[in-house]
């Protein structure tokens, strides 16, 4: 890794050449050069902000857009890139991602003998990040920011960034009050120098702690939100108070939970709320509503049955491409899908469409999905569901930039903006079409071809079916387990004698360790259970943990 | 797919209209009006959601619904006092005073059972938390809007209420003994009673903390307000008899010690939920004004149903408490009108009596008696025409009106599924829905709730 200082605008023409023969010694280190002048010629130009230049020049310089038109023509200095037959896009923003964040930070193995099983399960449950000194548990901090826990590079920047992305807005992973979201560029060595802008906006999940605490149902998790809002607005106004009259003011307890409340409360910063279903929707619409706050919906899956309100209330959507389908084989036996199911994965196609008929902003979002290469190829069935392609390209580029306050330095090519670009061989959308060239910050990036035919499934992938015997005390039970993995995550579902369902906060490190969670039916009861365990020999073998019950082990395993 | 788009459209303008009809004329039914005796061939005119009016050859407008309920009954729209339908979370378990928490918050407005529920001719619910902890959280009164947004099924002036439970639930008897794993308080009946007095007293002096600062604030207008707790504002609401307590409950002794918490802090109980000893209290519950909500026949459940008996309802209402027999469940709840039915069973109410379980009365229980429990002029139009008596086994409901809009229609059900066969054949086909080459197996059936079990650990799948 080497360190960059700050390029100054004049240098030498000896480190120019030098660092060019460096360019062709060493092309993957294109990223890292230090020409920063770029000319894209004879390309069709899509700026999004203007009409569409069928051939023209895009000129990039110092990491901003320095012209762009018919007209302009590259500088002498300038690495000049031939796009005949290119397009060039605004750098793809996607509106909602967990990317840059270090893997979920694994429990401590669960050593043998008995006792502590409770406590020991509390450590083990997937734990968002905790502040210090908080007031608050793990999960209901607000004052956590994104910012203080990214870390550039890995796997799954660089094969979004190969599906087109330069721009994302990345949250931590889970929580109540999630904390507070950054939006990076999707290079730089350094967290810094991928923050374009943060915090953006405040996250809020409904998901109730699963740690036996306070909220531990839907019910519990509005009330504490609403709870902590208040107090947050007693905070504000007792400090306020304080301030003004120090002397002879008994001085309140400080809280940071409840002062990064403050913006939110006050209608400064905007909120983030996942939400899917109508009534999720509605619900969030209600509690800002209640509280005056500046609302976002994220996910939005059913938003267009609510999209009079949203339109009305201005309340955009970051809509996710997760686009829902059918994941279970076709068995005689099964009963059939209830109608409201495979309807609701047709409409959720027609959502993108509907909403930009009835006025409702919003951004597209890669909704955790865990292959890159699905964003575009959902976005293009959106499309072919009723969205117009133009309007598919500004969720992805003016609109995000437009909700999450960047539309000055991002979202289009203008002069002026930062250069992040995604420039393609064929229509953006077209299945056929291929994503040539990214520039983000104005610096080329390595463009990995996308796999085709789903994630690698390397010699030490997870990807399989497995075959996995359970012992809980009470005999073995046998289920079985489909895995895929893509980087460090992991996904899959279960089926068997406790239940069928997807697995959910799957984790597998390098080295070996694997980790997820799903919910399991134990003696009637739906109830979380907890995997952790080590691949080795084509085996994994672990601990399984499951709320209100003693901790058992599993072993799987799959053909050779 | 554009078949599909034409069938929804013709659907949803089909809803706009039954919306819009303003006036329907039930001709030549036997109305079972509940207050008014038995009517027969008699006719019930509903105008602006309202009875307009109840009698013979009545006239009706050029454009209103014209119904022939020749052979037929009209009955008030039933009401469940105890229900969790609809309810996307019940419980709140991780504390044992979650006054905090609202039903409100978790409605879900597409949940089918409703639509069941209307089948079965229910109109209006009490949506009640769970009974995991002595002081739950608040519930929802809702007439069953089933396709119309959630505003729209809360109903307009019911009184707010809140869940308490008592006894083997909230001690959490059942749950196994883990090593290791800290058990909540309470765990006996002596402990319930303590957690419910210590939030009481919380709250007694937190209504006193604002007392004082609104008479405080008047001369120092800078004064920085109180904390505003969420807890203890509902139960501020109860001492102020501005919300009504359901109480779940079993056993004589513990029905009596609540009957002495409400007296220490000046508040009434409106509701004893289940209360399969009440039979044995019944002149302290009578006596301190209180209703029961109860089972019509189920016992042996669980140790503290052992003494339940189906006599309970009979004696109750003998001494002269407002009993409604309700559901507690989502499959029992499609036929309240049998359990009501049994009380002319087992200890010889009258129709009209009878019928008062799952009318009249959880409408008094509710606070909404002025607006439904009974086919009177001036009353919400919440009915239900039945093709015979409500109380033989034999009998359906054919149409549900709510506010004089139709909600259940069975020639509209039966009609329309020919078309959701075809709308489902059309969707199977869809590229999202196809199944994969290789891929997991499809769910198994979860349990359901079963009607023979209280509310304490049962979450919907």
């Amino acid at each position: 890794m080497g360190i960059w200082l700050p390029m100054p605008k004049v240098r030498s023409r000896l480190l120019v050449a030098t660092l060019l023969l460096l360019l062709v010694v060493n092309p993957l280190n294109a990223q890292r050069s230090a020409i920063d002048t770029y000319a894209i010629t004879n390309a069709r130009i899509v700026t999004v902000s203007g009409p569409v230049i069928e051939r023209g020049t895009v000129v990039i310089r110092n990491g901003l857009i320095v012209a762009a038109g018919a007209n302009a023509s590259p500088p002498p200095d300038a690495r000049v890139i031939d796009g005949t037959g290119l397009t060039v896009y605004p750098g793809l923003i996607d509106s909602y991602t967990n990317l840059a964040l270090p893997e979920a930070a694994p429990g401590p193995s669960p050593g043998g003998g008995g006792g502590g099983g409770f406590f020991l399960l509390q450590q083990q449950q997937a734990r968002p990040p905790s502040g210090p000194n908080s007031t608050q548990p793990a999960g209901l901090q607000p004052e956590v920011m994104v910012e203080d826990v990214i870390r550039p590079g890995g796997n799954e920047i660089e094969s979004w960034r190969s599906a087109g992305v330069t721009t994302a807005l990345t949250l931590p992973r889970s929580g109540i009050w999630m904390g507070q979201s950054a939006l990076i560029n999707l290079s730089g060595d350094t967290p810094q120098q991928m923050i374009v802008r943060s915090p953006v906006a405040m996250h809020v999940g409904f998901t109730p702690l699963r740690t036996g605490a306070y909220p531990g149902s839907l019910m519990g998790v509005f009330s504490t939100l609403r709870q902590m809002m208040l107090d947050a607005q007693r905070y504000r106004d007792a400090m306020q108070s304080y301030e003004r009259n120090p002397r002879g003011t008994r001085r309140p307890d400080t809280d940071r939970s409840l002062a990064a409340l403050i913006p939110v409360v006050d209608g400064r910063m905007p909120v983030v709320m996942v939400a899917n279903s109508e009534r999720e929707i509605t619900r969030a619409l209600d509690l800002a509503s209640e509280f005056k706050l500046k609302l976002i919906i994220a996910g939005g899956q059913e938003a267009e049955k609510v999209a009079e309100r949203l339109a009305k209330q201005d309340v955009p959507v970051l809509l996710s491409l997760n686009l829902p389908r059918r994941t279970t084989a076709a068995l005689p036996e099964a009963d059939p899908e209830p109608l409201r199911v495979l309807r609701e994965r047709v409409e959720a196609q027609q959502t993108a469409g509907k909403l930009a008929k009835a006025g409702v902003r919003f951004a597209f979002e890669s909704g955790s999905m865990t292959n890159a290469s699905d964003l575009l190829s959902n976005a293009n069935k959106t499309i072919e569901s009723g969205l117009q392609p133009l309007d598919a390209l500004r969720a992805f580029t003016i609109w995000p930039a437009e909700i999450l306050g960047v539309k000055d330095q991002l979202g289009s090519i203008e002069v002026g903006k930062i250069a992040n670009l995604t420039v393609t061989r064929g229509d953006l959308f077209e299945r056929n079409s291929r994503i040539t060239h990214v520039f983000i910050d104005g610096r080329p990036i390595d463009v990995r071809p996308a796999a085709p035919g789903g994630p690698p499934q390397g010699r030490n992938s997870l990807a399989g079916m497995w075959t996995v015997v359970i012992n809980l005390g009470q005999g073995d039970r046998t289920i079985s387990l489909t895995l895929q993995q893509e980087g460090e995550r992991v996904t899959g579902s279960i089926s068997g004698p406790l239940g069928a369902g997807e697995i959910s906060n799957g984790s597998a490190s390098n080295t070996g360790e694997v980790r997820f969670t799903v919910s399991v039916n134990v003696e009637g009861q739906t109830k979380e259970a907890t995997f952790t365990g080590n691949l080795a020999n084509n085996q994994i073998r672990g601990n399984v943990t499951i709320v209100g019950a003693a901790p058992g082990t599993f072993t799987a395993t799959r053909p050779n | 797919m554009k078949r599909l788009i034409v069938f929804l459209i013709i659907l949803g303008t089909f809803a706009l209209t039954a919306h819009a009809q303003t006036e329907t004329l039930i001709r030549n039914a036997t109305v079972l009006t509940v207050t008014q005796g038995t009517l027969q061939n008699t006719d019930v005119l509903m105008r602006n959601g309202k009875i307009a009016a109840i009698g013979k050859n009545l006239k009706a407008s050029a454009n209103a619904r014209v119904i022939d309920a020749t052979g037929k009954y009209v009955m008030p729209g039933i009401i469940d006092c105890h229900s969790h339908s609809m309810l996307d979370t019940i419980n709140e378990g991780t504390l044992s005073v979650t006054s905090m928490v609202r039903t409100r918050d978790v409605l879900n407005t597409t949940d089918v059972d409703l639509y069941r529920e209307l089948a079965g001719g229910v109109t209006t619910l009490n949506l009640l938390h769970g009974s995991a902890n002595p002081i739950g959280g608040l519930n929802t009164v809702v007439k069953i809007k089933y396709g119309r947004p959630a505003s729209e099924f809360l109903f307009p002036g019911a009184m707010p209420g809140i869940k308490f439970a008592l006894g083997e639930n909230v001690k959490q008897s059942s749950r196994p003994n883990l090593p290791g794993v800290p058990r909540r308080y309470p765990s006996t009946r002596m402990g319930v009673e303590e957690t419910i007095r210590d939030a009481f007293v919380r709250a007694r002096d937190y209504k006193r903390t604002w007392d004082e600062y609104r008479e405080a604030v008047k001369k120092d207008k800078n004064l920085v307000p109180p904390r505003r707790d969420l807890q203890l504002e509902p139960l501020v609401e109860i001492l102020e008899g501005k919300r009504y307590v359901h109480a779940h409950c079993y056993i004589a002794s513990e029905i009596l010690m609540l009957i002495n918490i409400a007296d220490e802090f000046g508040f009434k109980i409106k509701t004893f939920q289940h209360v399969l000893e009440g039979y044995k209290v019944a002149k302290e519950i009578a006596a301190h004004g209180a209703g029961a909500s109860i089972f019509a026949d189920s016992w042996g459940y669980k140790i503290e149903a052992y003494d339940a008996i189906p006599y309970n309802a009979a004696i109750l209402t003998r001494a002269g408490v407002v009993v409604s027999m309700n559901s507690d469940s989502d499959e029992r709840a499609r036929r309240l009108n049998i359990e009501a039915a049994k009380a002319m069973h087992w200890g010889d109410l009258t129709e009209e009596q009878a019928l008062k379980l799952v009318t009249l009365n959880p409408a008094i229980q509710l606070g909404i008696q002025e607006r439904v429990g009974s086919l009177e002029v001036g009353k919400d139009a919440d009915l239900a025409i039945w093709n015979g008596h409500p109380f033989s086994v034999y009998s359906r409901v054919d149409t549900t009106f709510i506010d004089g809009d139709i909600y259940f229609d069975r020639e509209k059900d039966l009609a329309q599924r020919a078309a959701l066969a075809k709308e489902r054949a059309t969707l199977e086909q869809a590229e999202p829905n196809k199944p994969p080459a290789r891929g997991q197996s499809p769910q198994t059936p979860r349990r359901r709730p079963s009607g023979h079990e209280d509310d304490a650990e049962v979450e919907k799948p």
